[in-house]
């Protein structure tokens, strides 16, 4: 399996497209950090906004929250891990090196789930990093710790869960444009409907994207789950997505 | 054909490839019907059939990549997916796709990690394929042949006793063809591997192998030696001559077969070209031209391919294939050939 892991980990690092993934994580992450701080004052001049004033613990949250933003390309790190496989047919030499299949969907699960804790905790340092001297500047003295080191642990968390869910959802699907266009509308359409839908609101506490809310909110949601609740069912929707894949997909027949 | 030489001493004994009854439907269509044979380790095989008699089908089912609906593969008595280092016992190369943004030498590193290789492999292949100084460019920019070539690296990284090749030949220049056959026969002749190279051109693969192994939708059309299969003395012979009804009479009377493609032409079989030129001087015919046209297997495959590939136009065939006409069905085989109906 550590071979197997260092062979992801070099398939991963010998094409560009982690660096692409991950510069535009910091830019989302960091960016939304600083949008939010800089247009503090205006949010403070009109109370309806919802947002807490500058100086408020809850507003530091908010804004070291900026790396839940980004876990979406945690989510096509590892659907692209998986289905570019297939995409540059890279699996017949993959599965001929490898032929227990099996083998190759728990590796990248392994490593997609490493390298999204990795990269996750390098964008959360870009959010402090903006933060912290911004909001210390607007009078607010904020220390990564506590409460708001929970945030950012959470949003580490979250993303690399992301990663894992993401190789599920690619071992299942193999496209690799229907699985990531599948995964966006998913998240972004299908979620949002059934959450708004009075009847099936309280199923949206048990789908990948409640699941993740429990663990990044930072506003208590009494609707969610507890956060080591959450965790623990994604993590179950990245394995039972990879079981379901390697069942109905990655055993079928390479021609 | 000729005895390995010992001048390597593998790691493990010979491999022979054991493919028996083999079948895979898609759909109505029956790809791979029953397909038994063997190959022979020390050898190179020639995999040969026209395109869609279901070579590739075969190799991926050899290799675990398709589940067969009966049959089996099996090297050395263990099936692929039993292998315990697969890499460094059986080398394939089916693809000639690679990950565009990544250079050849990282292509192979992945590999190398994947199979617990070292990584000196990645650099000791790419010498061996005759592509260091491509090895550090992108795959998206390599032409055809480079990527035949970097496939063959990845299929020898682990240094096994098996080959399987499909279409190796496909974009490879003169000058790489002729290297890819020196190579293959090195590994064979001299170092006892088992190789099997598919192709869907007889050209190709006559020059290269010892034994041939013909399919035809889906089915075993016949296997043997080349020097069975392509026996001088078996070939159909072309001659011309002003005289030639005096001839034809005389050539049936030897017990030859014969053609007329033409007045002045005949295509005989079943006779030496020596005795035919030795009749045709007995029996004082002035003779134009007298020459081997075709051999046996070029006739079983032409065969094949009209039939398959429905070349009825033949007006356009070659001038040495046995003329225009319908060609009669194939004398029972002499030689110790196997022919299977398809």
């Amino acid at each position: 399996m550590i071979n197997l892991i260092r062979a992801e980990l070099r398939k991963l690092f010998s094409t560009k497209l982690w660096l692409w993934l991950l510069l535009g994580a910091c830019v989302l992450s960091g960016g939304s950090t600083a949008l939010l701080i800089g247009f503090s004052d205006q949010a403070a001049a009109s109370p309806q906004s919802g947002i807490p004033p500058v100086e408020s613990d809850a507003f530091s949250q908010l804004a070291l929250a900026g790396g839940a933003n980004a876990v979406v390309f945690f989510l096509i790190l590892g659907i692209i891990g998986m289905t570019q496989e297939y995409r540059h047919r890279t699996a017949t030499p993959t599965f001929l090196v490898t032929p227990k299949r099996g083998q190759v969907v728990l590796s990248k699960l392994l490593t997609y789930l490493g390298i999204s804790l990795l990269f996750a905790v390098l964008v959360n340092a870009v959010v402090v990093a903006v933060a912290l001297p911004w909001l210390s500047a607007k009078g607010a003295a904020v220390s990564p710790s506590g409460e708001n080191l929970e945030v950012l642990l959470s949003s580490i968390g979250g993303a690399a869960l992301y990663g894992m869910v993401g190789v599920g959802v690619g071992a299942l699907l193999r496209n690799q444009v229907a699985a990531v266009v599948g995964a966006l509308i998913y998240l972004f359409v299908a979620e949002p409907i059934l959450r708004s839908v009075p009847a099936t609101d309280g199923a949206y506490t048990f789908l990948p994207g409640g699941a993740l809310e429990s663990i990044t909110a930072t506003v208590g949601n009494t609707d969610l789950l507890q956060r080591w609740q959450g965790t623990l069912l994604l993590a179950a929707y990245g394995i039972v997505l990879a079981i379901a894949g390697w069942v109905f997909a990655v055993r079928r027949d390479i021609s | 054909m000729s005895a390995p030489t010992k001048t390597y001493a593998p790691a493990t004994t010979q491999t022979r490839i054991v493919v028996s009854d083999l079948s895979k439907r898609f759909g109505s269509v029956h790809a791979v019907d029953g397909l038994s044979f063997v190959v022979e380790p020390g050898q190179v095989t020639g995999f040969l059939g026209p395109n869609g008699a279901g070579k590739t089908t075969t190799l991926r089912m050899a290799l675990g990549l398709i589940t067969p609906d009966s049959g089996s593969a099996t090297y050395a008595g263990t099936l692929y997916s039993s292998l315990a280092h697969p890499s460094s016992q059986v080398g394939a190369v089916l693809e000639t796709a690679f990950h565009p943004g990544r250079s050849g030498r990282s292509h192979l590193r992945v590999y190398c990690a994947a199979a617990g290789l070292p990584d000196e492999r990645a650099d000791a292949v790419l010498a061996q394929v005759g592509m260091t100084d491509a090895a550090k460019r992108k795959t998206g920019g390599y032409s055809l042949g480079m990527r035949q070539r970097l496939g063959l690296a990845t299929a020898l990284l682990g240094d096994p006793q098996v080959l399987i090749l499909d279409e190796p030949a496909n974009g490879l220049d003169p000058e790489g063809i002729q290297w890819l056959r020196n190579f293959l026969r090195h590994l064979a002749h001299d170092q006892g591997r088992t190789i099997l190279v598919s192709s869907h051109l007889l050209a190709e693969v006559q020059q290269t192998v010892d034994r041939i192994v013909i399919i035809g939708g889906g089915k075993l059309v016949r296997e043997g030696t080349i020097a069975e299969l392509a026996d001088p003395a078996r070939a159909w012979v072309h001659l011309r001559s002003p005289n030639a009804g005096t001839l034809h009479q005389e050539l049936l009377d030897a017990g030859a077969q014969v053609e007329t493609s033409s007045p002045e032409e005949l295509t005989v079989r079943g006779m030496p070209i020596a005795a035919i030129g030795h009749l045709a001087f007995t029996s004082g015919v002035e003779l134009h031209e007298l020459r081997t046209a075709t051999t046996d297997l070029e006739e079983i495959y032409f065969r094949l391919t009209a039939g398959q590939e429905e070349f009825k136009g033949a007006s356009n065939a070659p001038d040495d294939a046995p003329g225009a006409a319908p060609i009669p069905a194939p004398a029972a085989p002499e030689v110790p050939s196997r022919e299977v109906s398809s």
